[in-house]
């Protein structure tokens, strides 16, 4: 008799409990093995009591508290918006992930600017000799690495440079937009 | 699939058949009233939620809260892709996972959660405390047992733990959620549910009086659910149904 005892078939056990897993072998051989029955037993049991537990705490909550919440969000939505710095503040809070997107697009251009402009010769002011600022590509040491970086609320992408400078870092941070419309 | 919507609200029991649509449609033309009903409807089963996530009934609320003001705010923004529920228990999940990085006290512990062993040597049990779970959840020490055993969970893992029993999302949905893998979501809530079953392995072994009494089927006690009271605080109107798959 096969026996689900490793935690990979445990695995295949709660994929199949949460409805993840269509296998009728599987299901032929949970049904053939009375401790793979407990278990998938013991996982819908433990849900149970957490999904139980959980709503019953949200039973108890008196309505008088409710209605109170109720009434704070509901001076909320009446809240005058005329004011210009009101409106600004709105205007910024919907828009915040583009805002902070933005700036630190610009920090970053402004940084790779930094990084990729001419050396200044004889003690003059970089780029100002000519007139113009002429951008010279930097003489890369070797090619740059490039990691991806789980940061909260949103991900990152790391750029090492070696260039003739040294060695340069560039954080690129991209806020998540993981609700839609928000 | 979102199984979410297939669920009875905590809050919805005996709803009226206005539909959650036509109230979002009336609440995004400044009808504030629909706004409430939706409020009414919904605000029981999100702060079983967020209290499940954040574990403290104060912090529960203010997150609930603050996740209807959130809801207004955008209102005209929510195209209708989910239900309305579903659009607010994301909203509600990322203000508890907010909440909590924003209080963290200490740096929590967590398994690798890439991996998930295969050695065999810590399966799932196939232990469990009984045949009635809507029953042992009348007794006051597996209670207050199951609010130890999720406060003792990482946070990742009782996020992901209360939002497949709760709301018995789909691996994807909550992958999507939270913004990781499947393969992720599946190991946490793997050592979720086995850290459970741990930390309330001994009450198997050791059940109190009360709990063998009434899961002998014992008189008295194991009168009607709908009209046992947990303790004063907390009447249960109801006994936990188990979800339909």
């Amino acid at each position: 008799m096969t026996r689900p005892s490793t935690a990979s078939t445990d695995l295949e056990l709660m994929e199949h409990a949460d409805g993840e897993l269509t296998d009728g072998e599987l299901a032929a051989r949970i049904e053939r093995d009375p401790e793979a029955r407990a278990k998938l037993a013991s996982i819908e049991q433990v849900g149970a009591l957490v999904r139980g537990h959980l709503e019953l705490s949200a039973d108890a909550v008196p309505d008088a508290k409710l209605a109170a919440m109720w009434r704070r969000i509901d001076e909320q939505l009446v809240a005058p918006t005329t004011g210009l710095w009101s409106r600004v503040m709105a205007w910024f809070d919907r828009y915040r992930g583009h805002v902070i997107t933005g700036a630190v697009s610009a920090g970053a251009v402004a940084a790779l600017a930094l990084i990729l402009r001419p050396s200044a010769p004889d003690g003059g002011v970089p780029g100002r000799a000519g007139g113009a600022i002429s951008a010279v590509p930097v003489a890369l040491r070797a090619t740059p690495e490039i990691d991806a970086l789980e940061t909260p609320g949103g991900s990152s992408t790391v750029i090492n440079l070696d260039d003739e400078d040294g060695h340069t870092t560039v954080i690129w941070v991209t806020p998540a937009d993981t609700v839609e419309g928000i | 699939m979102n199984k979410a919507g297939q669920r009875a609200s905590i809050s919805t029991h005996g709803r009226d058949p206005v539909d959650d649509r036509e109230l979002v449609q009336g609440a995004q033309r400044g009808d504030r009233d629909a706004f409430k009903t939706l409020f009414e409807r919904y605000h029981r089963r999100a702060y079983a939620l967020a209290v499940g996530v954040v574990r403290n009934q104060d912090d529960a609320l203010d997150v609930v809260q603050d996740a209807f003001i959130k809801a207004h705010k955008y209102l005209d923004k929510f195209e209708g892709n989910s239900s309305f529920y579903t659009w607010l228990y994301r909203i509600v999940m990322n203000l508890a996972i907010d909440h909590l990085r924003k209080h963290r006290r200490a740096k929590p512990v967590e398994l690798d959660e890439t991996r998930i062993d295969n050695d065999g040597d810590d399966p799932l049990l196939p232990r469990i405390l009984g045949g009635n779970p809507g029953r042992a959840l009348l007794d006051k020490q597996i209670r207050g047992r199951i609010d130890v055993a999720l406060d003792e969970l990482s946070e990742n893992h009782r996020a992901v733990l209360v939002m497949r029993e709760l709301e018995g999302l789909s691996y994807e949905d909550m992958a999507q959620a939270m913004s990781c893998s499947k393969g992720t979501i599946m190991s946490r809530l793997f050592h979720a549910r086995r850290n459970m079953q741990k930390r309330l392995l001994d009450l198997i072994d050791h059940p109190s009086a009360e709990l063998v009494a009434d899961l002998t089927g014992a008189p008295a006690e194991a009168a009607d659910l709908e009209d046992t009271p947990v303790n004063d605080e907390s009447p249960p109107r109801r006994a936990p149904a188990a979800r339909s798959r």
